[in-house]
């Protein structure tokens, strides 16, 4: 299964059934309070049951990709962080050794190749930055491996057109 | 001289960041006020950096980065500057041993400062920060914190680390006694909090 999740509403018209698309922008998505509530309570599901509880089964389940997120800081601007901080449920509370450090073994959750388009006006610096968050995020969520592509926003659809096109159905 | 420390974990009354934040009070040599960050109260806290030459945050890492509650205080800091700009310094902690997994989060309340013209002053990070404060270990913590804080208070502003002195392996076992109490608290069991369904699918 295949991916978009997005901080923003795309306009690209998608056929084919293997490919889900979400635009956060539309959901109610609280954030996250911490209560491990998913790792300790009732396993597997978050105690919030909001939209974010129709987000990451999705995440968990594809093996490919896209997240499109505005950057604030070097980091997810506010819709795509609150919702991968809401993804945690996807994830045991136990942890395991995974390319020599320590992280949570994760459910029923597909290896991934990820592509991350990252728009705004990023300064070098907030791209160092961003690069290397992703390339944390890629122990923690799973990625196979992964691809960074920073756009503005006036070139966002153009590329996010480009990037599903390269998809094999 | 007087050091603000604002507590940015999502769960602020409840947190670890609470109890870490506690210590550096207590130890502080200097007056320190102690100040949730709530989903309200943006603006309120904006009007405090006028009073004070020290910030401290104090906050956990959220996947793999600032929890959204700090970055969206940042984003109203941003838009409401004060005049008055104290030098930030940070007390972070995550969950995994590795005290370095903060060092990216780090980085973005550097580059805050950096775009928004405060001064970045001192940073302790806290791994194994989830259980630390409830071992023997507890000490090192303790002893970091104080350092921390004068470090603060002699304007030698410094970088500073803590983590369980234990192998990965160990602390592997560590942590999965830990949390299966915490499951046990609430009648849920190893294999129930093993469970690999997401959503019950
Ligand atoms: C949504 C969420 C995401 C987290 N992400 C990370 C992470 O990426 N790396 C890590 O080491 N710990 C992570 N943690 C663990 C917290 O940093 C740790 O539990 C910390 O002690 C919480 O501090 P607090 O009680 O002050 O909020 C995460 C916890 C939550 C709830």
């Amino acid at each position: 299964m295949k991916l978009i999740l997005s901080d923003k509403p795309l306009n690209i018209s998608i056929e084919n059934k293997e490919i889900k698309y979400i635009d956060l922008s539309s959901l109610k998505i609280t954030n996250c309070v911490g209560c491990f509530g998913c790792w300790t309570k009732t396993p597997g599901k978050c105690v919030i049951r909001d939209d974010a509880t129709k987000v990451y089964p999705y995440i968990a389940k594809s093996d490919t990709l896209l997240y499109v997120s505005h950057v604030k800081y070097g980091c997810y601007d506010t819709i795509m962080k609150t919702m991968l901080e809401r993804a945690i449920p996807i994830q045991q509370a136990f942890i395991r050794i995974h390319n020599g450090e320590t992280h949570h073994i994760q459910r029923d959750v597909a290896p991934k190749k990820a592509t991350i388009i990252a728009y705004g006006s990023l300064s070098k610096e907030e791209k160092v930055i961003f690069k290397e968050l992703v390339s944390r995020n890629s122990h923690n969520m799973n990625f196979e491996s992964y691809n960074i592509i920073f756009t503005s926003e006036e070139n966002l659809q153009k590329t996010v057109q480009n990037e599903v096109a390269k998809w094999k159905y | 001289m007087e050091v603000l420390i604002l507590n940015a974990s999502p769960r602020a009354p409840k947190s670890n960041s609470k109890k870490y934040a506690s210590i550096f009070s207590k130890y502080c040599k200097v007056k320190t006020s102690y100040h949730n960050i709530s989903k309200t109260n943006h603006l309120e806290i904006c009007s405090y950096f006028e009073n004070y030459s020290d910030v401290l945050l104090v906050f956990p890492l959220y996947a793999d980065a600032i929890p959204v509650t700090l970055l969206n205080f940042f984003k109203t800091l941003e838009k409401n500057p004060p005049e008055n700009k104290p030098t930030v310094s940070v007390l972070i902690n995550c969950g995994f041993i590795e005290h370095y997994q903060n060092d990216v989060a780090i980085k973005m309340v550097k580059l805050f400062c950096k775009e928004n013209s405060f001064k970045f002053g001192s940073v302790l990070k806290i791994g194994s920060g989830e259980a630390i404060l409830e071992t023997p270990f507890k000490i090192l913590a303790v002893n970091k914190i104080k350092k921390l804080s004068k470090s603060i208070t002699n304007k030698k502003y410094a970088e500073f680390k803590v983590t369980m002195p234990l192998t990965k392996n160990m602390f592997v076992k560590a942590s999965t006694s830990y949390w299966i109490s915490l499951g046990n608290k609430n009648s849920i069991t190893k294999e129930q909090m093993e469970t690999m369904k997401i959503e019950d699918k």
